[in-house]
């Protein structure tokens, strides 16, 4: 469980997080939706530590986060696995060595043997065992999805973070990495916070929605109301696709 | 440390991909190192080599044989060659009394030098040095008869008009045939072959008895004032077991001045020369040559030094997200560090190790074309090396550390 407290961050004059308040479940895909530059990236960077909040904190499972030190948040970044917008994998690894990395890294008393196991397993889970030799210059963007969801649950972390998990993706690789996430989400009980511009994955995985707009939250619920919502600034943006519209 | 090991592997991997990438740009930029480690390496080798001749030539000379000259060996700049000229110069006469004058004198013997013609029936060499030694020259000069024998004492007292062949001189002039019992002509006489020496090759002193003949300097001053400047005549005297240079010429200096009488506010009219301070003098040329090399190698390798830290830099910009990433899936600074330090190296050593091959190709060349027994050392190779690893090091260090430092948040380049 991940809690939001007062979080607050300007760049200078701009305020761009006004005082976000929420809460992120266990075992629940957590998306944050909202238009282009109402804060989302920034949002997300404070959840992990990459930017620093002027007010606020986050708090994971009850140990505020945003107050630690080095040494005490690497044991919580170490309970953080990333899939990076693009997938980001490293080229001049294979896939069993990409997804083995954070293993290097972060697992100094697993053998060889054993990352190596891991690794399989995690690969084996989002289906592209097969493909452990390939190099990522010779799988599709699909497949590079799978192996970077891997890679960012090989440590087997607590929390998840997804940025644009399906950006440059077809509608329908899109949707299966969707489900896929959400499936593992369930499966190894972690908190997932998703970000995305994508209504599809709204209603396909949405547990529980974060509207964010100037700055604000706007709204929060779950997939299922946000289209019976009231809400002025949700509806402009729910609707603003025509396939949304005809829905209605 | 098993960590550390597969850390670096991964390290070099990124490496080796970013450099097959850019080919043509590292390689160009590598030629600072390739020509500066080319530079100091192959100068090096050329002193080695030098050095080592020399080395060998000076112990066949023999050690701790001091010759009693007219002329020194060494000139200082302020050589006043004039006070030289009028200096007597060392007589045959004066072997005994310098024999009966020293105790650390092993042995002792007069060398006079010329050349001539030598004939053998129809074939004959010309401007062959001629040595005219006394009995004792096998004792003070190392060397080895191939075939026959050295002169006997009767032949070196009676001047019998005997010969021993250098191994050149023997096969021009006899060829297939046993030159021993045979007469040669020289000097308008027939003189008889009773010797031959073994091979010595080429000597950095020009001492080698290949091209020369020697003979019983008693038969040569039958005719010849063997006396005279002209055949630039030396007493050599060896030293004994255990005592240094420094004994022997001491005691020498002052046995050659009792027998000529010097008082003892005169300067000596003789020259006692040394074949190891020979080696001292060639020390300074060696020195200057070495550091010809690292200066001109030096400037190559601070071009090729800055050649590298901007590959990296480039290469640090390029891999910013990657880098980004890295951090933020665990990895330590000082694994970033280790990763482009482990670039740089690479990069700096195949620069250096392309110099080297060049240095082995050019030694290859000198000792198979030219016959110069030119070497690459183990030494030298490592030298090589080490200053390949330590420049990478060096250029490295700072894009390397820039790296390390980056901020994820500058270095994962994310929209979502
Ligand atoms: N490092 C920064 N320095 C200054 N301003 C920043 C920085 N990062 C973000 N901003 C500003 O904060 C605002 C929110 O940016 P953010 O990237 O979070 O938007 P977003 O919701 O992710 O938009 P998009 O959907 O287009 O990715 C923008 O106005 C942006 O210019
Ligand atoms: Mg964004």
């Amino acid at each position: 469980m991940i809690q939001v407290k007062e979080l607050k961050k300007n760049f200078g004059d701009l305020e761009v997080l006004k005082g976000i308040n929420t809460t992120f479940e266990r075992g629940k895909t957590n998306l944050i939706i909202g238009q282009s530059g109402s804060g989302k990236t920034v949002f997300m960077k404070c959840l992990v530590g990459l930017l620093e909040p002027d007010q606020g904190g986050v708090h994971y499972d009850n140990l505020n986060f945003t107050r630690m030190k080095g040494l005490e948040r690497n044991i919580i970044r170490q309970k953080m696995g990333m899939l990076f917008q693009g997938s980001a994998l490293f080229d001049s690894l294979n896939v069993e060595e990409n997804v083995m990395f954070p293993l290097e890294m972060f697992n100094k008393d697993m053998s060889r043997k054993e990352k190596l196991e891991r690794a399989h397993f995690c690969l084996d889970r989002v289906n592209i065992l097969d493909a452990n030799h390939l190099f990522p210059a010779e799988i599709s963007g699909g497949m590079k999805k799978r192996v970077a969801i891997a890679r960012a649950i090989a440590n087997s972390p607590d929390y998840l973070f997804c940025d644009e998990p399906n950006s440059g993706l077809d509608p329908t690789t899109a949707i299966v990495i969707d489900q896929l996430i959400s499936e593992i989400t369930k499966e190894f009980q972690m908190t997932t916070v998703i970000n995305t511009h994508d209504m599809n994955s709204v209603m396909e995985i949405g547990d529980h929605v974060v509207f964010l707009y100037k700055g604000n939250l706007c709204w929060e619920g779950s997939s299922e109301e946000i289209l019976t919502t009231g809400n002025k600034q949700v509806e402009d943006f729910v609707y603003a696709s025509e396939l949304m519209r005809k829905l209605k | 440390m098993i960590l550390f090991i597969k850390l670096f592997r991964e390290s070099a991997m990124f490496a080796w991909t970013s450099i097959a990438a850019n080919k043509l740009r590292t390689l160009l930029t590598l030629l600072g190192i390739t020509i500066g480690i080319f530079a100091i390496i192959s100068v090096f080798s050329v002193v080695d080599t030098l050095e080592r001749q020399i080395r060998g030539s000076i112990a066949s000379l023999g050690e701790n044989v001091i010759y009693i000259q007219k002329w020194p060996w060494e000139f200082s700049a302020d050589f006043a060659w004039w006070r030289y000229m009028n200096r007597p110069t060392p007589r045959i006469s004066e072997l005994d009394d310098v024999m009966r004058r020293t105790q650390v004198v092993e042995a002792a013997a007069f060398i006079a030098s010329t050349s001539r013609t030598i004939e053998y029936l129809n074939r004959s060499m010309e401007r062959i040095p001629v040595l005219s030694v006394s009995h004792d020259y096998d004792k003070v000069r190392n060397f080895e008869i191939e075939r026959g024998r050295y002169f006997s004492p009767t032949e070196s007292t009676a001047g019998r008009n005997v010969a021993i062949l250098g191994y050149e001189v023997a096969q021009n002039l006899f060829q297939q045939t046993d030159p021993l019992g045979k007469n040669i002509k020289a000097f308008g006489r027939n003189i008889e072959v009773i010797g031959v020496f073994s091979k010595e090759g080429d000597d950095t002193f020009g001492n080698s008895h290949d091209e020369s003949i020697v003979v019983p300097v008693t038969f040569i001053s039958s005719f010849i004032d063997v006396n005279s400047d002209r055949y630039n005549p030396a007493i050599l005297a060896k030293g004994k077991e255990y005592y240094s240079s420094e004994e022997v010429i001491d005691e020498l200096r002052g046995a050659m001045r009792a027998i000529r009488r010097i008082k003892p506010t005169v300067d000596d009219n003789f020259a006692l020369n040394q074949s190891s301070l020979l080696s001292k003098q060639f020390d300074g040329v060696f020195a200057v040559l070495k550091l010809a090399g690292w200066i001109i190698g030096g400037f190559s390798i601070l071009v090729g030094g800055f050649g590298i830290a901007n590959i990296m830099f480039v290469s640090v910009k390029e891999r910013t997200s990657i880098i980004g990433i890295q951090k933020a899936l665990g990895a330590k600074n000082y694994f970033i560090l280790l990763q482009f330090l482990a670039e740089a190296v690479i990069l700096s050593l195949l620069g250096g190790a392309i110099g080297l091959l060049m240095v082995f190709g050019v030694s290859w060349l000198a000792t198979y074309a030219m016959d110069i027994d030119f070497m690459l050392t183990t030494k030298n190779i490592l030298m090589g090396i080490n200053i390949s690893v330590i420049i990478g090091l060096v250029a490295g260090f700072i894009p390397a550390w820039t790296a390390s430092r980056l901020n994820p948040v500058d270095a994962i380049r994310s929209n979502g």
